[in-house]
């Protein structure tokens, strides 16, 4: 057994995704704490030749999975193959594919599983780290019980890590060894559809503006989306606006939705129920706007403005462009 | 065609919850539910049931005992009957030992499909159910908006990064559907009578050729230290001024932030 720390990096296109930035910075300090290298696990398209890049965020090796568009499901029996007694840890973003990667590691090596998990460290050669359960009322610290294998498998937030930028190494780039086919690699795509617009990825967004049924419609989202242009940010949504069809499932945060941890959430509309706070209650600034003085998101938000959203939402895009142009920014 | 849901046992969400002098979760006196998003797995094989494309519905849990009124209440909404896991040697179960039994346990029970819902409510792990695909090597189909099955395969339906993809795979598979299948049915008194008479067997470990040795104690993890979250300063609140004045107010609150 090594010290290293592994950690899944997915690729699209050549672009390693924020996550795997992010994961590479945490892997080379917890790396630097247990006396080991980073070593990440990239799989999708453009790993191969993207891979030696993740060393610029401190990764030392990247042992490529594969190199394909398919669903990371299938990069299962390389990452076991990678992953087998090979190191102290292995980091999986919090994401749908890194959750059903870093499953399938655990069900297939045995091996201890943990989190989500908003920070990790070393202690006495073990991987510890601590996880919000209950639904954020609760912070509990776990780490392998005794004589359990390695590596452990944990589930990270995202934002968890800065990304450490401006790096200038490149990490050496292997192939993983030959694994071969399981079961978990017979899924496929039978059919793919693409949405007429663009959208973004939340999870990658430093600043969000979400509405909710306090938007009342496709239309409402309008004053929203100006506002979120500009403070440089994405638009989100709770759930009830989702299920009405005014925005796309792919920009719903909470307990079904995406786990965001943007710098700035800015919550118009929203009551705050317990399923969306658990997709952005670890934003750095939380601003709730609602016309209800008691909704519930009052209590949780840094900054509660009561009042109208159709009023106070477009005179603040209209005040931070007019502070803005003033700044000369 | 044969499913199976595997259902978790939860404290309600919004319960007042605690931890106990060991560090386990205190479910005295606590309300307990179907995790809510198993509801929606129920919802989606009881309409494949209702179309005739399932054959059989049975549900699985592993829990304390009292985690039979879960089962009850699931049977009460349909479905043919159910076990329950349960073995002293099973509490404080993590996410590993969870999958073990359960996987032995679909062995036994040899489904077409082991559907499972995308997330506990408590611990949000997400990982049982492609562990449970890995240790009985069968593919996982993850995070459906819809299951579907024919021809010996099984497909989901799934969001992409920009619309939604059919991923499919051959049977027997493990699969997970969100909150997206449709709102869960509710158990007419019909159902609550008719679910009092449906099978509910009860399992411990040995039933499954399983020992406490061979789920090294219960976990391969252990929670040393439980404490409250970080105190939030208190919120401040904007209230009884005009939009523009409002506006200036957060707007003089992001830039000491340097927000903007
Ligand atoms: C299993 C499960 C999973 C779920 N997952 C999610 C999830 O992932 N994400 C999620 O968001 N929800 C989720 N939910 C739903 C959640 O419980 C709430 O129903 C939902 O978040 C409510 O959305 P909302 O706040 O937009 O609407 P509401 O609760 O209806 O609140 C609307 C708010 O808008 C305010 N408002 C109205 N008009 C104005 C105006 N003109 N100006 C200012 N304020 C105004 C009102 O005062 C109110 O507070 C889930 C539920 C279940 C059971
Ligand atoms: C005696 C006893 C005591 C327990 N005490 C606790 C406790 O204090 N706290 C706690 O969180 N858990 C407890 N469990 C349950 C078990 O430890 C958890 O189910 C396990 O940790 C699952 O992790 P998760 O919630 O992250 O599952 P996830 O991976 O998030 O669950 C995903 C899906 O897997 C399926 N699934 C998960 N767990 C079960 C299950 N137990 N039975 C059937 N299907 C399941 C469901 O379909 C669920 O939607 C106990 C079990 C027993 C037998």
């Amino acid at each position: 057994m090594s010290n290293d720390i592994l950690f899944l990096a997915e690729f699209s296109a050549g672009k390693p995704a924020r996550s795997a930035i992010e994961l590479a910075t945490g892997a080379a300090d917890l790396a630097a704490q247990s006396g080991g290298s980073a070593v990440a696990l990239a799989y999708g398209s453009g790993a191969a030749s993207g891979g030696a890049a993740l060393g610029a965020h401190g990764a030392a090796r990247a042992v490529v999975l594969g190199d394909e568009d398919r669903p990371a499901i299938t990069y299962a029996p390389a990452a076991v193959a990678a992953a087998r007694d090979a190191g102290l840890a292995v980091l999986a973003p919090a994401t749908p594919n890194g959750r059903d990667l870093a499953a399938a590691l655990v069900g297939s090596l045995d091996l201890p599983a943990f989190g989500p998990v908003r920070a990790a460290r070393v202690v006495d050669g073990v991987l510890e780290s601590e996880q919000a359960t209950l639904q954020g009322s609760v912070i509990t610290t776990a780490r392998p019980a005794d004589g359990a294998p390695t590596p452990s498998v944990v589930l990270v937030l995202a934002n968890t890590f800065t990304p450490a930028e401006g790096g200038s190494g490149t990490a050496e780039v292997a192939q993983a060894p030959d694994a071969g086919e399981s079961a978990l690699s017979r899924a496929t795509v039978a059919e793919s559809h693409e949405a007429d617009a663009k959208v973004v990825n939340l999870e990658e967004a430093t600043v969000i503006v979400a509405g909710g049924r306090g938007v009342g419609g496709e239309e409402g989202f309008a004053p929203l989306r100006e506002l979120a242009e500009a403070l440089g940010g994405a638009v989100g949504a709770s759930r009830a606006a989702a299920d009405a069809g005014w925005i796309p499932y792919q920009l719903q945060i909470g307990q079904t939705g995406k786990v965001v941890k943007p710098s700035l959430y800015v919550g118009a509309g929203i009551s705050g129920a317990i399923q969306h706070r658990v997709g952005m209650q670890t934003a750095e600034h939380v601003i709730a706007i609602n016309r209800d003085p008691d909704a519930p998101i009052g209590e949780f938000a840094d900054l509660f403005v009561v009042g109208d959203l159709f009023e106070i939402v477009p005179a603040l895009t209209e005040e931070i462009r007019r502070r803005k142009a003033t700044s000369g920014g | 065609m044969k499913i199976v849901v595997c259902i978790k046992q939860v404290p309600a969400t919004g319960a007042d919850k605690r931890y106990t002098a060991d560090l386990r979760l205190d479910r005295t006196g606590v309300e307990a539910i179907i995790n809510p998003l198993d509801e929606y797995a129920i919802e989606q094989a009881l309409r494949l049931a209702d179309a005739g494309t399932a054959d059989s519905v049975t549900y699985l849990c592993m829990g304390p005992d009292q985690a039979s009124e879960a089962l009850r209440r699931a049977l009460a909404m349909g479905g043919d009957d159910a076990v329950l896991i349960t073995d002293a040697a099973l509490a404080g179960a993590d996410e590993w030992t969870t999958a073990k039994v359960l996987a032995a346990a679909l062995d036994k029970l040899a489904p077409d499909v082991a559907l499972m819902g995308m997330a506990s409510d408590d611990a949000r792990g997400s990982l049982v159910p492609g562990a449970v695909a890995a240790m009985r090597d069968v593919p996982l189909l993850s995070y459906g908006s819809e299951l579907a099955l024919a021809d010996g395969e099984a497909r989901v339906r799934r969001l992409s990064a920009t619309g939604f993809d059919w991923i499919a795979a051959p049977l027997p598979v493990v699969a997970t559907v969100t909150d997206q299948v449709g709102e869960p049915r509710y158990a007419s008194l019909k159902g609550i009578m008719a679910a009092k008479r449906k099978p509910l067997e009860t399992w411990s470990l040995g039933d499954l050729e399983l020992s406490a040795d061979d789920l090294h104690g219960a976990a391969l993890t252990t929670v040393t230290d439980t404490r409250a979250p970080e105190e939030k300063p208190p919120t401040e609140r904007i209230e009884n001024v005009p939009a523009p004045e409002a506006a200036a107010k957060i707007a003089d609150w992001l830039e000491q932030r340097k927000l903007i």
